[in-house]
C-alpha cells in the first residue's frame, strides 16, 4: 500500500470543481468570448460630453450649497 | 483608486461600464444614457452612504439597476419573466464554430427575459463575481448562478451552438456539409 502523501488536502481524491465566470463562460466557450466582444464593443464607444458636464454641474452645486441654501 | 479626481473622477472612470450595462439592460442607447444621468445624480446625492473602500462599481451598478427597474414598472411594462416570449422568432442561421456573426449575438442577447441577461452580462462580460451580482440583483447566490446557466443554454439554442467544447467528427461533417448551402 502506497504511503505517498499527495498536498491534497481533507483528502477528498479530487480538486474541488472550480467555479466561477472562468467555468462555463471562459475562453474556451463561444457564448463566453461573444459576450466580452459585445460588451467590450459597448464599453468602447464615446462617451458624450453631457456627463462630465453633469458631474462639474452636481460638483458646483454641492459647493455652492455649503454655506447655506444659496443657488445660483 | 480616488486618489486624482476623488468622488467624481471616480464616477467618470466608471461612465463606460455604465452605458454598456445600461445598454445591456435597455438595449437602447438614449434609454441607456438616461439611466446613466441618473444613476450618477443619484450617486452624487447618496456619496455619503458610499463606504470607501467597498466596489464603487458593484454600487454603481446597483444604482443603475434599480433605475432601469423603477423606469420599467413607472411605464408599466411588465417585466419578463422567465421564459422569454420571443425566443422562437428569431431566425438565426447556425453558426460555425468562431464565425458567430456579433449580430446575430445581440440579437439572441435581446430575446432574454431581463434578470438572465442582466446575469450573464455581470458574470460574463463586467467581470463581477457570483456573489458581487447577486448583491447588485438582491438575489441568492444560487439564484445567479441558475439564471445565466439559463441564459446560456437558450443562447446556445438559439445560435445553434451545441456542446460547446466539442470538435468531434459530427461538427466538422456538418460545416463540411453545409458550406455550400446559401
Amino acid at each position: 500500500m502506497s504511503t505517498l502523501m499527495k498536498d491534497i488536502p481533507g483528502g477528498r481524491g479530487f480538486k474541488p470543481k472550480r467555479e466561477g465566470s472562468a467555468d462555463i463562460l471562459g475562453a474556451n466557450s463561444e457564448i463566453g468570448r461573444k459576450l466580452k466582444e459585445y460588451y467590450n464593443d459597448l464599453v468602447s464607444t464615446d462617451v458624450p460630453d453631457r456627463f462630465a458636464d453633469l458631474l462639474s454641474r452636481l460638483e458646483q452645486t454641492e459647493k455652492a450649497d455649503q454655506p447655506s441654501d444659496k443657488k445660483d | 483608486m480616488s486618489s486624482d479626481g476623488g468622488f467624481k473622477g471616480d464616477l467618470l472612470k466608471a461612465i463606460p461600464s455604465l452605458r454598456a450595462f445600461g445598454m445591456s439592460l435597455s438595449q437602447n442607447a438614449d434609454k441607456a444614457d438616461d439611466l446613466v444621468q441618473e444613476t450618477l445624480v443619484k450617486a452624487w446625492d447618496k456619496q455619503s452612504s458610499f463606504q470607501p473602500g467597498t466596489n464603487l462599481k458593484a454600487w454603481l451598478f446597483t444604482i443603475l439597476r434599480n433605475e432601469f427597474y423603477s423606469q420599467m414598472r413607472k411605464r408599466g411594462r411588465e417585466v419578463q419573466d422567465s421564459d422569454g416570449i420571443m425566443t422562437g422568432r428569431l431566425a438565426v442561421h447556425p453558426a460555425q464554430h468562431g464565425m458567430l456573426d456579433l449580430k446575430d449575438f445581440r440579437a439572441a442577447l435581446e430575446t432574454l427575459p431581463e434578470d438572465q441577461r442582466e446575469a450573464i452580462i455581470l458574470i460574463g462580460a463586467s467581470g463581477f463575481s457570483y456573489e458581487e451580482a447577486a448583491e447588485i440583483c438582491g438575489c441568492a447566490v444560487g439564484t445567479i448562478k441558475s439564471r445565466v446557466n439559463r441564459a446560456r443554454t437558450k443562447l446556445q439554442e438559439i445560435l445553434n451552438i451545441s456542446g460547446e467544447a466539442d470538435f468531434g467528427p459530427d461538427a466538422i461533417a456538418s460545416q463540411v456539409m453545409g458550406s455550400s448551402a446559401a
